[in-house]
């Protein structure tokens, strides 16, 4: 028992990492029915902003006291306002203008600015994975033999704050409530005085400076990184995304913890497990849509074409 | 999900279908140069991982084979043809990969001007290379491949799909049969007993991690599970927890450093493993990997299928030159990189003679590197048997420590 437990905590702190990425692709998705793939790639980022604040600051190893909060207080902001910003860039340079084109258009465009940041990322730091200092003292607990690290506390901690007030901010401030008008409506909004390009470059921001958290966390989590970590994450993010129904940002946390839970279970359980992990992840996306097309906590919308 | 993968993959096809254009365009005058009288372009394609997690052992490899073409440029050639290396990548997107090894095949197949070739690096690579290499009759020596079924039996048999009774594939390495049960006999050597493997479900990694536990278990030690890594995967702890529940001494990694191989070492620390021993074989025998893994590298094993360099004398030149030439240090498959091509160029040379020093056809130069016998080399003296493998296995065990690769000790493994 002992062991499924440690495993449950593997696989939460795994999940919380997919939550966070998950987020930005929920959220984007939400309001302007764009997969954008440049995501994972914006939580890559991420933690190469992290990186580069903390080798910035001098600091290589672990820090104590009052200044680890400091530190890592300015590491997780900065990276989230540098990918706040590069999220709105890319809006504002990338998508903006194929707002009212064909959903293929968008879509093309979003996997291209994927490729352009894999390629400015492999530029800027090499093609090799690049080793992220231990910032944090990594103590860890024992509940009865279930192994809990200060990191993995992080991890999940972080996640369920940030979507705890993404959830506040939505369903309680006046931009949140034009961010959920654009989405329900972008022409009856408009309609309203509702400012469609501010609200919807808010999103970006809000949904890259989640990435970028991620980023940081997974940075310290893993203790490496390299360009092309986006690929895999973000393909499991998008995917707990469509698990916990796209457009619910409830749901995009709840997908991605479900997705690293039975990837952690299923790796422990199955004999080859680590092989089948994955198999197992997508079966049960396609079993949910099956019986749930809109995903877990996702309503269903009447048909938008 | 199946746009991004096909869309991975274009532009990169587009790309090497444009290198190819090109190539072809300007090798078409040299061909007209060259094709009839002497003093042309020869040229050895060289295809290895040059980009991405591979290019820390990939370009070192390359730097010794190029060493090897300027010094004989440097010396001369017979019928005053001129050697070019002609070095193209096959990694796509950070890791190697076969698709893009057979393209650089066909870009050096489809230059009458390449007469051997160098590579590659990775067995899977070679899997979709040697089909290519056999039908054109196209001389290839690979500095490190491993894996068994490249050269030997059914496996070896399907991959000369053109023509049967010809093999075009050597290698200067020995192979993963003996890696591996080198890897076991030395875990069993120093009182290993409970093992727990872990591959990449590539052609190299789960050809020695499957060889790994055959031998480990003849020698009287417990192999506890035998689990294989999905492609890209980067979180490793349900996997340790799993292992680490089993409490096993030592974890066995068959697979690349690129492929997982220093993430999961490093990962270890962390699933409360951080005693137990780790060994892999020549895939985790990189810089990346003691980059990756950090301080955790410290307390594993690796082997290496090649000969400790600095234990040759007659590696003690070519260590010099190659540091001198390019003001770096000697790379784990360096060494038989440049033995590789120097095979090349002496067949080259021998083949020209032969024709009276005109341009050698590629079956020649192919017929002359077959019939190597006791060729002086960094690596040892080298030949080749029937199937196109070394008959000098000698191979190497490294541990870390310290953050630096030691070396424990070298065994023959000529049966």
């Amino acid at each position: 028992m002992e062991i499924f437990f440690q495993q449950v905590v593997n696989g939460l702190s795994l999940g919380g990492i997919y939550a966070l990425i998950a987020l930005g692709y929920t959220m984007v998705y939400g309001i302007i029915e764009l997969i954008n793939f440049a995501h994972g790639d914006v939580y890559t980022l991420g933690t190469f902003f992290s990186l580069a604040i903390l080798s910035a600051i001098g600091v290589s190893g672990e820090v104590h006291g009052p200044a680890l909060i400091g530190i890592v207080a300015l590491a997780v902001l900065s990276a989230m306002l540098l990918c706040g910003v590069t999220g709105v860039l890319i809006e504002r340079l990338a998508y903006r203008r194929l707002r009212n084109a064909p959903r293929l258009a968008p879509l093309i465009t979003a996997i291209g600015m994927s490729f352009i940041l894999e390629n400015v990322m492999q530029l800027w730091r090499g093609p090799s994975p690049v080793p992220f200092p231990q910032v944090i003292p990594n103590p860890s607990a024992s509940f009865g033999g279930v192994v809990v690290s200060a990191k993995q506390v992080l991890v999940v901690g972080l996640a369920v704050v940030m979507m705890a007030a993404l959830q506040v901010f939505i369903y309680n401030t006046k931009l949140g409530k034009a961010m959920r008008a654009t989405a329900q409506d972008r022409d009856a909004a408009q309609l309203m005085g509702i400012n469609i390009n501010t609200t919807i470059a808010l999103t970006f921001l809000i949904g890259s400076a989640l990435a970028g958290a991620a980023g940081f966390v997974s940075g310290v989590y893993y203790g490496t990184t390299w360009f092309f970590n986006g690929f895999e994450a973000g393909l499991k993010a998008f995917t707990a995304a469509v698990l916990g129904g796209i457009g619910n940002v409830a749901g995009a946390m709840l997908g991605g913890f479900l997705i690293g839970l039975v990837e952690a279970v299923a790796t422990q359980y199955i004999p080859g497990g680590a092989q089948w992990s994955n198999v197992v992840v997508f079966s049960v996306l396609v079993l949910v849509l099956i019986f749930r097309p809109s995903g877990l906590l996702g309503e269903s919308l009447p048909e938008k074409v | 999900m199946r746009f991004r993968s096909i869309a991975l993959r274009l532009p990169a096809a587009v790309l090497t279908a444009a290198l190819a254009m090109g190539c072809s365009s300007t090798t078409s005058t040299s061909q007209s140069a060259s094709s009839a009288t002497a003093g042309g372009v020869i040229k050895i394609g060289i295809d290895l991982p040059l980009s991405g997690a591979d290019a820390s052992t990939g370009i070192p490899t390359r730097n010794g084979a190029v060493l090897a073409v300027e010094q004989a440029n440097g010396k001369g050639l017979p019928g005053a043809f001129k050697l070019v290396a002609y070095d193209l990548d096959d990694a796509v997107q950070g890791t190697h990969d076969p698709a893009q090894g057979a393209t650089n095949t066909k870009t050096f197949i489809s230059d009458p001007a390449v007469l051997a070739m160098v590579g590659p690096f990775n067995s899977n690579v070679a899997k979709a290379e040697i089909p290519l290499t056999n039908d054109a009759e196209l001389v290839q020596i690979s500095p490190s491949n491993t894996n068994t079924g490249l050269t030997v039996g059914d496996a070896a048999a399907k991959l000369r799909t053109s023509h049967p009774d010809v093999n075009s594939y050597f290698r200067v390495c020995t192979t993963d049969d003996r890696q591996g049960s080198a890897g076991a006999q030395f875990a069993r050597k120093f009182g290993f007993s409970k093992a727990f493997i872990v591959d990449d479900n590539e052609t190299y990694g789960k050809g020695l991690a499957d060889v790994f536990e055959a031998q480990f278990k003849a020698l009287g030690g417990t192999v506890l599970g035998h689990e294989h890594l999905t492609k890209g995967q980067q979180d490793f702890k349900a996997l340790l927890t799993k292992a680490q529940s089993l409490g096993p001494d030592l974890v066995f990694y068959g697979g690349t450093t690129a492929t997982g191989g220093g993430l999961l070492r490093k990962q270890m620390a962390d699933a409360g493993m951080q005693s137990v021993a780790y060994m892999g074989g020549d895939g985790i025998s990189d810089q990346e990997f003691l980059t990756t893994a950090g301080d955790q590298a410290n307390g594993s094993y690796f082997t290496v299928a090649a000969p400790e360099t600095s234990k040759l004398p007659s590696a003690k030149v070519f260590i010099a030159d190659y540091e001198k030439r390019w003001n770096s240090p000697v790379g784990a498959y360096s060494a038989n990189a440049y033995a590789a091509a120097s095979i090349e160029i002496a067949a080259i040379e021998q083949a020209i003679k032969a024709d009276g020093g005109k341009m050698p056809a590629r079956a020649d130069v192919l017929k002359f590197v077959a019939a190597t016998a006791n060729f002086p080399s960094p690596i040892g003296k080298i030949g080749f048997d029937r199937d196109g493998d070394t008959t000098a296995p000698i191979l190497s065990l490294y541990k870390v420590s310290g953050g630096k690769a030691q070396f424990v000790e070298q065994i023959n493994l000529k049966s």
